[in-house]
């Protein structure tokens, strides 16, 4: 039972991750889809780092590298050239499904290294993970910085006229988003599941993205859909642990993916803007153009 | 700024400002000069160039030509930032708050001294200080979109103030406020300039507040500078010469003898809810009667908008009635309200009154496609919907060089015209129009408000919503102030005062129903 608590852990941890860069970018009004790709090439650039080098810290700072890297592309393409912010966001999962299927080919297989050792029985990506989310709380609600990031996010023009950099703002978010995002991919495929596969994320980026629309955009709130969507997914890996013979472990794969479809939809409607509409940054998606 | 500034002396100047834009000059060497302590109101209709202006006053705009200098000293606004640096501070006509930030946040974006983690404590007390000093009352802590018109710029000022302004430039400083709130911000305009502040608000229109608190007024025609004339040399009349280039005729002719007939439109007890999904509109019950213009005052956000938008059927009733000509239409479509006779102008011109991207034939077929004749068998007859709109542009004055250029390319003032004109002909029985001078300069105004009186003597029902008080007062027969989703009384317009009016629609007096 601690086994299948503690692998639930293990997984939120990846989630939390991710969604918190995802929930950065959005706070700053730029809206990533391509989370998904992000994670894979933080993933595999990270994999490769490490198992060339033979170092894990080298792994990480390359996944985190990469993520950074991704998150400046979308960044050039959805503020400077103001593009829309959904299809860049497809392109960039698109860019990352197909290239790192390509780079990462010959390195299939298991990573061959001695496992990160485990902190009171838990991955400590998840401490650092709860670290993340209490900083970015602080950041976000009691610093002259997050009061910046939260304004352009929530009407650019007004931060403008207030003497606020936009772009640079915008920026500096959406860059810090895509360092989280291939953090949480390399802590996927260094630490959770360090067997390289193509496309070995298979979702948890899209699931990611929901958690933030779950969220209302609050890091506390973000924390405990991570760890219910963690816990779900373990459930959706192993439901005989807790249900034995109860319904086809089929039907129990898709169950996270249903909910995520579910919580979509629900978010969509106009009964749940009008209570929480409020929670969202106005001006996501929106690019933004000086007069 | 660490130099003192004393009484009288200049603290900004513009010499020679010059901006061109493509076909259009829309600053030709201004001089504009303010001292510390004075009001200098700027004065101009729409397109005069007061946009233009303030803006390259603000550090938003380059100007091509000229100079400016800020006490004293040549300055060269490459943003907005560099104006607020050297104390100039600006309040929207359009609010630039951000809505789910509380007060304080939005005091404090932007602040160079706000540091790494935000001092809220010593910022409230600093900001409460000043609150103290100007007489506004505001609570810090509350979320932007709660409040009132008054209230946001209230905040905005303070915002201004908070960040070191010393000239203070106000666009269109009256024209969302409640008459109280008027009075509450001209009383603490009134202190600053004790204080030594310059202020600079800028005006289309509520010619009567320049003439109350400016010490000297600069009126602007097509980019020029009309005039300079010390506030107590001039009328309103006069103003109002130097600005349009004419005269204008103010007082409205007012057309009282239309027979009164039957009602037309019976509300009964309808209620509303607006997007936010909060109870807008808490059952009101009125009619407008043919002949008769129906006016509802009220600042914005007070259910007006939520009502023009249930009647027009663009918005679900949550209870209630509505009956045209004796026909229920409560749940009835747009296109079937259309049909029975219901017009509607509604407040965004734009957003809901044109498509933009549409030509100007278009957008007039909008309220004519399914009309009998101007499509068959659902095909458009092109032609003779280009000759009603060629028409109508030449009836109604509308300034456009043809008929096929977008509807977005046309200034307000013409866009409203065409808005009319696609309504007004076909001769409504009931006519809903939602804040139709809004923005207007006064020539057009003025247009606007004659077209309405003539729909009430081709014995039309007119709902009038209005936010404008001398609009209200001057048209309609009956007069509904609204206050909170609900009617405050209904008073005869004949005998309406400005005062009690002004009091009802801030929902200070009830008064009881007199029909």
């Amino acid at each position: 039972m601690w086994e299948f608590f503690a692998r639930s852990l293990d997984a939120s941890t990846i989630f939390t991750i991710a969604a918190l860069g995802e929930l950065i970018g959005q706070r700053s009004g730029i809206l990533n889809v391509g989370i998904e790709g992000a994670m894979l090439f933080g993933a595999t650039i990270g994999f490769m780092v490490a198992k060339v080098t033979g170092n894990y810290l080298l792994g990480f700072l390359a996944g985190i590298a990469i993520g950074g890297v991704i998150g400046l592309l979308h960044g050039f393409f959805s503020i400077t050239l103001g593009g829309d912010q959904v299809v860049n966001g497809m392109g960039i999962w698109i860019l990352g499904f197909g290239l790192t299927a390509y780079i990462g080919y010959p390195y299939t297989g298991p990573l061959g290294m001695e496992r990160i050792p485990d902190a009171l029985g838990l991955s400590p990506f998840f401490f650092v993970g709860i670290a993340l989310i209490a900083i970015s709380w602080f950041v976000l609600s009691r610093t002259n910085l997050g009061l910046k990031i939260r304004s352009v996010g929530e009407n650019p023009s007004v931060a403008e006229v207030s003497g606020i950099n936009v772009a640079k703002t915008r920026y500096l978010s959406v860059v810090t988003s895509g360092m989280l995002m291939g953090l949480a991919g390399a802590i996927y495929a260094l630490d959770y599941n360090p067997v390289w596969n193509y496309n070995f994320l298979m979702g948890w980026g899209f699931i990611s993205l929901a958690l933030v629309f779950f969220s209302m955009w609050n890091p506390t709130i973000l924390l405990g859909g991570s760890i219910l969507f963690g816990t779900l997914w373990q459930l959706s890996l192993n439901p005989q642990l807790l249900f034995p013979n109860l319904l086809s472990r089929y039907i129990w794969r898709t169950v996270p993916f249903a909910i995520t479809i579910g919580v979509l939809v629900l978010m969509s409607t106009k009964w749940f803007s009008s209570r929480w509409g409020a929670a969202k940054p106005e001006a996501l998606g929106q690019p933004y153009e000086k007069e | 700024m660490s130099t003192e500034i004393k009484r009288g002396d200049t603290v900004l100047a513009a010499k020679g400002i010059t901006k061109r834009y493509p076909g259009l000059v829309a600053n030709d060497h201004i001089d504009f000069e303010i001292k510390a302590g004075e009001i200098h109101a700027i004065l101009g209709e729409n397109g005069a160039g007061k946009t233009t202006l303030m803006k390259i006053l603000f550090g938003l705009v380059q100007p091509d030509e000229g100079e400016i200098y800020v006490f004293g000293r040549k300055v060269n606004f490459k943003s907005p930032l560099d104006a607020i640096d050297l104390g100039i501070g600006m309040v929207h006509q359009n609010r630039k708050l951000i809505s789910a930030h509380s007060v304080i946040e939005n005091i404090l974006l932007g602040h160079p001294s706000a540091g790494g983690i935000l001092n809220l404590k010593r910022a409230a007390e600093e900001i409460t200080a000043l609150c103290e000093r100007y007489g506004y009352k505001v609570d810090l802590q509350a979320k932007v979109w709660h409040l009132s018109e008054g209230e946001k710029q209230m905040v905005e000022i303070l915002k201004a103030l908070y960040r070191g302004a010393k000239i203070l430039i106000l666009d269109e400083p009256t024209s969302a406020l409640a008459p109280p709130e008027t009075e509450k911000l001209l009383a603490s305009i009134q202190i600053m300039t004790g204080d030594e502040l310059a202020i600079v608000p800028f005006i289309t229109h509520k010619l009567p507040i320049v003439l109350t608190v400016s010490h000297r007024v600069t009126v602007l025609r097509r980019g020029k500078v009309i005039s300079r004339i010390n506030t107590a040399d001039a009328t309103e009349q006069s103003l109002a010469k130097e600005m349009v280039g004419r005269e204008v005729i103010f007082r409205l002719e007012r057309v009282e003898d239309v027979e009164k007939g039957k009602p037309i439109l019976q509300v009964e007890n309808l209620s509303a809810f607006n997007d936010k999904g909060f109870l807008d509109l808490k059952g009101v019950s009125f009619s407008v009667h043919e002949g008769e213009i129906f006016g509802i005052a009220g600042v914005s956000g007070n259910g007006q908008q939520v009502l023009a938008e249930a009647l027009a059927g663009l918005r679900k009733a949550a209870s209630g009635k509505i009956l045209v000509d004796g026909i229920d239409i409560t749940n009835s479509t747009s296109l079937q309200r259309w049909q029975n006779g219901v017009g509607y102008i509604p407040a965004e011109q734009r957003a809901v009154g044109s498509i933009g991207d549409f030509s100007l034939v278009e957008n007039m077929l909008m309220n004519y496609y399914f009309e009998d004749g101007f499509s068959k068998w659902g095909i458009v007859d092109t032609r003779k919907i280009r000759n009603l709109t060629e028409e109508l542009i030449a009836e109604y004055g509308v300034a456009t060089p043809n008929a096929d250029v977008r509807a977005k390319g046309l200034s307000g003032g013409n866009l409203q015209k065409l808005i009319l004109a696609r309504v007004l002909s076909r001769m409504p029985r009931l006519l809903i129009v939602n804040l139709p001078t809004q923005g207007l300069d006064v020539g057009a105004t003025e247009f606007v408000q004659n077209k309405l009186l003539e729909a009430k003597k081709a014995r039309a029902g007119v709902l009038l919503i209005s936010e404008d008080l001398d609009e209200i007062l001057s048209l309609s027969d009956r007069i509904a102030p609204i206050y909170e989703g609900g009617f405050m009384g209904m008073i005869p317009g004949k005998s309406a005062e400005r005062e009690t009016v002004g009091a009802m629609m801030a929902g200070l007096q009830q008064k009881a129903t007199v029909i």
